[in-house]
Protein backbone atom coordinates (compact mmCIF):
# COMPACT_ATOMS: atom_id res chain seq x y z
CA UNK A 1 0.00 0.00 0.00
CA UNK A 2 2.88 2.56 0.96
CA UNK A 3 4.63 1.89 -1.95
CA UNK A 4 2.04 2.23 -4.67
CA UNK A 5 0.54 5.55 -3.21
CA UNK A 6 4.47 6.35 -3.40
CA UNK A 7 4.81 5.71 -6.73
CA UNK A 8 1.26 7.55 -7.61
CA UNK A 9 2.73 10.84 -5.75
CA UNK A 10 5.52 10.39 -8.30
CA UNK A 11 3.53 10.01 -10.93
CA UNK A 12 1.82 13.79 -9.81
CA UNK A 13 4.92 15.14 -9.19
CA UNK A 14 6.52 14.13 -12.67
CA UNK A 15 3.60 15.69 -14.30
CA UNK A 16 3.94 19.14 -12.12
CA UNK A 17 7.29 19.43 -13.21
CA UNK A 18 6.86 18.62 -16.99
CA UNK A 19 4.32 21.37 -16.68
CA UNK A 20 6.00 23.69 -14.42
CA UNK A 21 9.26 23.20 -17.01
CA UNK A 22 7.15 24.13 -19.65
CA UNK A 23 5.84 27.24 -18.95
CA UNK A 24 2.24 26.49 -16.92
CA UNK A 25 1.14 28.65 -13.97
CA UNK A 26 2.35 28.49 -10.42
CA UNK A 27 -1.62 27.30 -9.66
CA UNK A 28 -1.88 25.05 -12.32
CA UNK A 29 0.89 22.89 -11.07
CA UNK A 30 -0.38 22.62 -8.00
CA UNK A 31 -3.78 21.78 -8.57
CA UNK A 32 -2.70 18.73 -11.02
CA UNK A 33 -0.81 17.64 -8.84
CA UNK A 34 -3.25 17.39 -5.94
CA UNK A 35 -5.86 16.27 -8.45
CA UNK A 36 -3.67 13.41 -9.19
CA UNK A 37 -2.98 12.66 -5.76
CA UNK A 38 -6.70 12.57 -5.01
CA UNK A 39 -8.11 10.40 -7.24
CA UNK A 40 -5.80 8.00 -5.73
CA UNK A 41 -7.05 7.85 -2.82
CA UNK A 42 -3.90 10.14 -1.41
CA UNK A 43 -5.76 12.69 1.05
CA UNK A 44 -3.72 14.54 2.97
CA UNK A 45 -1.21 15.66 0.38
CA UNK A 46 0.28 19.43 0.14
CA UNK A 47 1.67 20.72 -2.94
CA UNK A 48 3.72 24.36 -2.95
CA UNK A 49 4.99 25.44 -6.41
CA UNK A 50 7.81 28.06 -7.26
CA UNK A 51 9.09 28.86 -10.51
CA UNK A 52 12.10 27.12 -9.24
CA UNK A 53 11.18 23.77 -7.47
CA UNK A 54 7.99 21.89 -6.47
CA UNK A 55 7.38 20.49 -2.82
CA UNK A 56 5.59 17.72 -2.33
CA UNK A 57 4.58 16.62 0.80
CA UNK A 58 2.23 13.49 1.59
CA UNK A 59 0.71 11.99 5.10
CA UNK A 60 -1.53 10.16 4.67
CA UNK A 61 -0.50 6.28 6.24
CA UNK A 62 -0.95 6.43 9.85
CA UNK A 63 1.66 6.00 12.19
CA UNK A 64 4.16 6.27 9.87
CA UNK A 65 6.40 9.29 8.71
CA UNK A 66 4.77 11.86 6.36
CA UNK A 67 7.08 11.18 3.09
CA UNK A 68 7.79 14.55 0.82
CA UNK A 69 9.75 15.32 -2.64
CA UNK A 70 11.72 18.44 -3.78
CA UNK A 71 12.12 18.67 -7.41
CA UNK A 72 14.45 21.27 -8.39
CA UNK A 73 13.33 22.81 -11.87
CA UNK A 74 17.14 24.40 -13.42
CA UNK A 75 15.45 25.43 -17.08
CA UNK A 76 12.22 27.18 -17.80
CA UNK A 77 11.30 27.13 -21.81
CA UNK A 78 7.67 28.26 -23.05
CA UNK A 79 5.75 25.02 -24.67
CA UNK A 80 2.29 25.39 -24.44
CA UNK A 81 2.04 21.72 -26.29
CA UNK A 82 2.98 19.89 -23.48
CA UNK A 83 1.41 21.68 -20.99
CA UNK A 84 -1.82 21.19 -22.63
CA UNK A 85 -0.83 17.69 -23.49
CA UNK A 86 -0.51 17.04 -19.34
CA UNK A 87 -4.10 18.52 -18.53
CA UNK A 88 -5.14 16.39 -20.74
CA UNK A 89 -3.22 13.79 -19.55
CA UNK A 90 -4.74 15.12 -15.86
CA UNK A 91 -8.14 14.90 -17.21
CA UNK A 92 -8.16 11.96 -18.64
CA UNK A 93 -6.73 10.07 -15.81
CA UNK A 94 -9.89 10.90 -13.48
CA UNK A 95 -11.96 9.06 -16.47
CA UNK A 96 -10.50 5.69 -17.47
CA UNK A 97 -8.23 3.77 -14.98
CA UNK A 98 -4.90 4.10 -15.50
CA UNK A 99 -2.06 1.60 -14.41
CA UNK A 100 0.94 3.65 -12.93
CA UNK A 101 3.22 2.18 -15.37
CA UNK A 102 0.62 3.00 -18.84
CA UNK A 103 0.62 6.89 -16.73
CA UNK A 104 4.20 7.08 -16.30
CA UNK A 105 4.75 5.95 -20.48
CA UNK A 106 2.23 8.45 -21.49
CA UNK A 107 4.10 11.04 -19.60
CA UNK A 108 7.52 9.74 -20.66
CA UNK A 109 5.70 10.13 -24.62
CA UNK A 110 4.67 13.83 -23.53
CA UNK A 111 8.01 14.72 -22.00
CA UNK A 112 9.79 13.44 -24.94
CA UNK A 113 7.69 14.99 -27.74
CA UNK A 114 9.60 17.14 -30.28
CA UNK A 115 9.58 20.69 -30.36
CA UNK A 116 8.53 22.32 -33.77
CA UNK A 117 12.15 22.58 -34.63
CA UNK A 118 15.33 25.38 -35.01
CA UNK A 119 13.25 25.68 -39.06
CA UNK A 120 9.72 26.52 -37.68
CA UNK A 121 10.90 28.08 -34.51
CA UNK A 122 13.41 30.61 -36.19
CA UNK A 123 11.05 30.94 -39.21
CA UNK A 124 8.16 31.79 -36.22
CA UNK A 125 10.56 34.34 -34.86
CA UNK A 126 10.95 35.96 -38.10
CA UNK A 127 7.08 35.94 -38.95
CA UNK A 128 6.81 37.47 -35.40
CA UNK A 129 9.02 40.56 -35.36
CA UNK A 130 8.06 41.32 -39.23
CA UNK A 131 4.36 41.63 -38.43
CA UNK A 132 5.21 43.42 -35.38
CA UNK A 133 7.42 45.87 -37.13
CA UNK A 134 4.13 46.27 -39.51
CA UNK A 135 1.99 46.89 -36.82
CA UNK A 136 4.55 49.36 -35.70
CA UNK A 137 4.13 51.41 -39.05
CA UNK A 138 7.56 50.16 -40.19
CA UNK A 139 7.93 50.23 -44.19
CA UNK A 140 8.85 47.14 -46.04
CA UNK A 141 12.45 47.35 -46.10
CA UNK A 142 12.73 47.86 -42.12
CA UNK A 143 10.44 44.63 -41.46
CA UNK A 144 12.45 42.27 -44.10
CA UNK A 145 15.46 43.21 -41.63
CA UNK A 146 13.66 42.76 -38.80
CA UNK A 147 12.65 39.45 -39.91
CA UNK A 148 16.18 38.44 -41.22
CA UNK A 149 17.52 40.04 -37.60
CA UNK A 150 15.12 38.11 -35.78
CA UNK A 151 16.06 34.87 -37.09
CA UNK A 152 20.08 35.43 -36.26
CA UNK A 153 19.03 36.21 -32.98
CA UNK A 154 16.95 32.94 -32.29
CA UNK A 155 19.85 31.15 -33.87
CA UNK A 156 22.31 32.03 -31.94
CA UNK A 157 20.48 32.11 -28.76
CA UNK A 158 19.60 28.38 -29.46
CA UNK A 159 23.10 27.90 -30.17
CA UNK A 160 24.52 29.76 -26.49
CA UNK A 161 21.33 28.10 -24.78
CA UNK A 162 23.31 24.52 -25.85
CA UNK A 163 26.38 26.36 -23.89
CA UNK A 164 24.52 26.20 -20.49
CA UNK A 165 24.58 29.97 -20.11
CA UNK A 166 22.22 32.03 -18.24
CA UNK A 167 19.28 33.94 -18.71
CA UNK A 168 21.51 37.70 -18.43
CA UNK A 169 23.84 36.46 -20.96
CA UNK A 170 21.42 35.17 -23.46
CA UNK A 171 19.66 38.50 -23.46
CA UNK A 172 22.19 40.54 -23.23
CA UNK A 173 23.70 38.80 -26.47
CA UNK A 174 20.51 38.74 -27.99
CA UNK A 175 20.18 42.62 -27.25
CA UNK A 176 23.48 43.51 -28.64
CA UNK A 177 22.83 41.42 -31.51
CA UNK A 178 19.74 43.54 -32.84
CA UNK A 179 21.50 46.64 -32.50
CA UNK A 180 24.80 45.71 -33.92
CA UNK A 181 22.83 44.03 -36.93
CA UNK A 182 20.07 47.19 -37.11
CA UNK A 183 23.02 49.43 -37.02
CA UNK A 184 24.94 47.70 -39.90
CA UNK A 185 21.49 48.24 -42.21
CA UNK A 186 21.50 51.82 -41.07
CA UNK A 187 24.55 52.31 -42.28
CA UNK A 188 24.66 50.07 -45.47
CA UNK A 189 21.56 52.42 -46.17
CA UNK A 190 18.79 50.12 -46.64
CA UNK A 191 16.82 50.81 -43.11
CA UNK A 192 15.28 54.14 -42.47
CA UNK A 193 13.78 53.43 -39.09
CA UNK A 194 16.86 52.34 -36.19
CA UNK A 195 13.94 52.62 -34.08
CA UNK A 196 11.99 50.19 -34.92
CA UNK A 197 13.79 47.56 -36.69
CA UNK A 198 15.58 46.93 -33.30
CA UNK A 199 11.98 47.27 -31.54
CA UNK A 200 10.65 44.86 -33.58
CA UNK A 201 13.65 42.21 -33.38
CA UNK A 202 14.15 42.20 -29.49
CA UNK A 203 9.98 41.89 -29.74
CA UNK A 204 11.37 37.94 -29.15
CA UNK A 205 12.95 38.21 -26.49
CA UNK A 206 11.31 40.47 -24.29
CA UNK A 207 9.33 39.01 -20.79
CA UNK A 208 5.64 39.57 -21.77
CA UNK A 209 4.72 36.12 -20.52
CA UNK A 210 6.76 36.60 -17.69
CA UNK A 211 5.98 40.10 -16.68
CA UNK A 212 2.11 39.12 -17.29
CA UNK A 213 2.48 35.83 -14.97
CA UNK A 214 4.16 37.84 -12.73
CA UNK A 215 1.50 40.12 -11.81
CA UNK A 216 -0.95 37.15 -12.11
CA UNK A 217 0.94 35.30 -9.41
CA UNK A 218 1.30 37.83 -7.13
CA UNK A 219 -2.96 39.26 -7.34
CA UNK A 220 -4.15 35.55 -7.19
CA UNK A 221 -1.91 34.69 -3.67
CA UNK A 222 0.92 32.92 -5.02
CA UNK A 223 3.04 35.82 -3.82
CA UNK A 224 6.86 33.88 -3.82
CA UNK A 225 5.87 32.95 -7.69
CA UNK A 226 4.88 36.12 -8.21
CA UNK A 227 8.15 37.99 -6.78
CA UNK A 228 10.38 34.93 -8.13
CA UNK A 229 8.73 35.75 -11.81
CA UNK A 230 8.51 39.56 -11.68
CA UNK A 231 12.82 39.20 -10.71
CA UNK A 232 13.23 37.07 -13.93
CA UNK A 233 11.43 39.67 -15.80
CA UNK A 234 13.32 42.59 -14.69
CA UNK A 235 16.65 40.56 -15.06
CA UNK A 236 15.35 39.79 -19.11
CA UNK A 237 14.02 43.60 -19.79
CA UNK A 238 17.45 44.90 -17.53
CA UNK A 239 19.88 42.54 -19.73
CA UNK A 240 18.49 43.03 -23.10
CA UNK A 241 18.84 46.90 -22.04
CA UNK A 242 22.12 47.01 -21.50
CA UNK A 243 22.80 44.63 -24.99
CA UNK A 244 20.85 47.04 -27.37
CA UNK A 245 22.24 50.17 -24.52
CA UNK A 246 26.07 48.95 -25.31
CA UNK A 247 26.31 48.87 -28.72
CA UNK A 248 23.83 52.00 -29.38
CA UNK A 249 26.11 53.95 -26.99
CA UNK A 250 29.12 52.93 -28.39
CA UNK A 251 27.62 53.74 -31.89
CA UNK A 252 26.57 56.97 -30.79
CA UNK A 253 29.84 58.23 -28.72
CA UNK A 254 32.74 56.60 -30.72
CA UNK A 255 31.52 56.11 -34.58
CA UNK A 256 29.50 59.07 -34.73
CA UNK A 257 25.83 57.43 -35.18
CA UNK A 258 22.89 59.62 -34.39
CA UNK A 259 19.23 58.80 -33.13
CA UNK B 1 -10.90 48.37 -43.84
CA UNK B 2 -7.99 49.40 -41.71
CA UNK B 3 -9.27 47.15 -39.50
CA UNK B 4 -9.12 43.67 -41.85
CA UNK B 5 -5.53 44.78 -42.36
CA UNK B 6 -4.72 45.48 -39.06
CA UNK B 7 -6.64 41.78 -38.13
CA UNK B 8 -4.31 40.04 -40.39
CA UNK B 9 -1.39 41.79 -39.17
CA UNK B 10 -1.83 41.23 -35.89
CA UNK B 11 -2.90 37.34 -36.15
CA UNK B 12 0.28 36.79 -38.38
CA UNK B 13 2.28 37.83 -35.91
CA UNK B 14 0.44 35.71 -33.12
CA UNK B 15 0.95 32.88 -35.23
CA UNK B 16 4.57 33.27 -35.39
CA UNK B 17 4.92 33.55 -31.26
CA UNK B 18 2.93 30.69 -31.52
CA UNK B 19 5.21 28.47 -33.19
CA UNK B 20 8.23 29.96 -30.76
CA UNK B 21 6.02 29.06 -27.69
CA UNK B 22 4.92 25.60 -29.63
CA UNK B 23 0.93 25.67 -28.91
CA UNK B 24 -0.76 22.67 -30.03
CA UNK B 25 -1.54 22.82 -34.29
CA UNK B 26 -4.83 22.79 -33.64
CA UNK B 27 -4.95 25.74 -31.72
CA UNK B 28 -2.91 27.88 -34.54
CA UNK B 29 -6.19 29.45 -36.25
CA UNK B 30 -8.24 30.17 -32.87
CA UNK B 31 -5.48 31.84 -31.10
CA UNK B 32 -4.23 33.89 -34.30
CA UNK B 33 -8.56 34.92 -34.34
CA UNK B 34 -8.03 36.01 -30.40
CA UNK B 35 -5.37 37.94 -30.86
CA UNK B 36 -6.14 39.49 -34.26
CA UNK B 37 -9.86 40.47 -32.03
CA UNK B 38 -7.85 41.58 -29.47
CA UNK B 39 -5.72 43.71 -31.24
CA UNK B 40 -8.67 45.97 -33.40
CA UNK B 41 -10.76 46.19 -30.35
CA UNK B 42 -7.28 48.00 -29.13
CA UNK B 43 -7.24 50.14 -32.04
CA UNK B 44 -10.91 50.67 -31.82
CA UNK B 45 -10.70 51.87 -27.90
CA UNK B 46 -7.40 54.17 -28.79
CA UNK B 47 -9.47 56.21 -30.71
CA UNK B 48 -12.51 55.92 -28.29
CA UNK B 49 -11.18 56.17 -25.30
CA UNK B 50 -7.20 58.01 -26.39
CA UNK B 51 -5.56 56.21 -24.06
CA UNK B 52 -2.86 53.43 -24.50
CA UNK B 53 -3.52 52.22 -21.18
CA UNK B 54 -7.33 51.82 -21.06
CA UNK B 55 -7.18 50.28 -24.65
CA UNK B 56 -4.77 47.73 -23.96
CA UNK B 57 -6.78 46.63 -20.87
CA UNK B 58 -10.03 46.51 -23.13
CA UNK B 59 -7.95 44.88 -25.86
CA UNK B 60 -6.71 42.04 -23.55
CA UNK B 61 -10.22 41.88 -22.34
CA UNK B 62 -11.47 40.87 -25.45
CA UNK B 63 -8.92 38.62 -26.40
CA UNK B 64 -9.34 36.74 -22.40
CA UNK B 65 -13.41 35.92 -22.96
CA UNK B 66 -12.79 34.65 -26.94
CA UNK B 67 -9.85 32.51 -25.26
CA UNK B 68 -11.58 31.40 -22.35
CA UNK B 69 -14.62 30.96 -24.50
CA UNK B 70 -12.25 28.76 -26.75
CA UNK B 71 -10.76 26.91 -24.03
CA UNK B 72 -14.29 25.68 -22.76
CA UNK B 73 -14.99 24.64 -26.42
CA UNK B 74 -12.16 23.20 -27.63
CA UNK B 75 -11.03 21.47 -24.00
CA UNK B 76 -7.95 23.28 -24.10
CA UNK B 77 -5.30 25.04 -21.02
CA UNK B 78 -6.41 28.83 -21.22
CA UNK B 79 -2.97 29.38 -21.77
CA UNK B 80 -2.52 28.47 -24.99
CA UNK B 81 -4.10 30.92 -26.74
CA UNK B 82 -3.68 34.00 -24.18
CA UNK B 83 0.17 34.15 -24.14
CA UNK B 84 0.69 34.21 -27.73
CA UNK B 85 -2.97 36.62 -28.37
CA UNK B 86 -1.38 39.07 -26.08
CA UNK B 87 1.93 39.48 -27.53
CA UNK B 88 0.96 42.37 -30.27
CA UNK B 89 -0.22 44.34 -26.40
CA UNK B 90 2.73 43.77 -24.60
CA UNK B 91 4.74 47.03 -24.17
CA UNK B 92 8.11 46.50 -26.31
CA UNK B 93 8.34 49.81 -27.46
CA UNK B 94 7.71 51.73 -24.49
CA UNK B 95 10.67 49.49 -22.97
CA UNK B 96 12.79 50.54 -25.62
CA UNK B 97 12.45 54.19 -25.40
CA UNK B 98 13.20 53.81 -21.54
CA UNK B 99 16.30 52.51 -22.78
CA UNK B 100 16.99 55.10 -24.81
CA UNK B 101 15.94 57.94 -21.97
CA UNK B 102 18.43 56.47 -19.60
CA UNK B 103 21.28 56.52 -22.55
CA UNK B 104 20.76 60.07 -22.99
CA UNK B 105 20.51 60.25 -18.77
CA UNK B 106 16.98 61.76 -19.45
CA UNK B 107 15.54 60.44 -16.17
CA UNK B 108 12.74 62.40 -15.98
CA UNK B 109 11.97 61.16 -19.77
CA UNK B 110 13.01 57.44 -17.97
CA UNK B 111 9.92 57.66 -15.41
CA UNK B 112 7.18 59.15 -17.30
CA UNK B 113 7.67 56.53 -20.51
CA UNK B 114 9.07 53.30 -17.86
CA UNK B 115 5.96 54.40 -15.72
CA UNK B 116 3.85 53.98 -18.69
CA UNK B 117 5.28 50.56 -19.92
CA UNK B 118 4.69 49.65 -16.28
CA UNK B 119 0.73 50.35 -16.42
CA UNK B 120 0.48 48.76 -19.96
CA UNK B 121 2.06 45.46 -18.60
CA UNK B 122 -0.04 45.63 -15.49
CA UNK B 123 -3.16 46.21 -17.30
CA UNK B 124 -2.87 43.17 -19.57
CA UNK B 125 -2.35 41.08 -16.62
CA UNK B 126 -5.73 42.91 -14.90
CA UNK B 127 -7.42 42.41 -18.02
CA UNK B 128 -6.56 38.46 -18.03
CA UNK B 129 -6.91 37.94 -14.45
CA UNK B 130 -10.64 39.80 -14.83
CA UNK B 131 -11.79 37.38 -17.32
CA UNK B 132 -10.59 34.63 -15.82
CA UNK B 133 -11.69 34.83 -12.40
CA UNK B 134 -15.33 36.19 -13.94
CA UNK B 135 -14.89 32.84 -15.58
CA UNK B 136 -14.57 30.98 -12.52
CA UNK B 137 -17.38 32.84 -10.46
CA UNK B 138 -19.77 32.01 -13.02
CA UNK B 139 -18.73 28.61 -13.57
CA UNK B 140 -19.28 28.27 -9.72
CA UNK B 141 -23.08 29.47 -9.82
CA UNK B 142 -23.65 27.56 -12.62
CA UNK B 143 -22.58 24.42 -10.66
CA UNK B 144 -24.72 25.36 -8.16
CA UNK B 145 -27.88 26.26 -9.63
CA UNK B 146 -27.02 22.60 -11.76
CA UNK B 147 -26.72 20.68 -8.60
CA UNK B 148 -29.92 22.30 -6.57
Amino acid sequence: MYTTKKAWVELALYAGEIMLKNGAETYRVEDTIIRICKMHDIHSVESFVTPTGIFVSVNDIPDSPSISFIKRIKNRTINLNKVSKVNDFSRKISNINLSFEEGMRELRIIDFIPAYGKLFEGLGAGIASAFFGVLLGANILDVLISFFISIVIYLVLEFIDSLDTNLFIQNTIGGAIAAFLAIVAITLNIGIDIDKIIISSIMILLPGVAITNAVRDSISGDLISGLARTAEAIIIAVSIAIGVGLVMHIWIQFLGGAL
Amino acid sequence: MIFIKEFFMAAMAVVGFGLLFNIPKKAFPLAALAGGLGWISYVYFLQVLDSVIGATFMGTCVLAIISEIFARTFKETVTVFTIPAIIPLVPGSGMYYSMLAIIDSDYALFASVGSQTLFIAASISAALLIVSSTTRIVMNIKMKVGTN
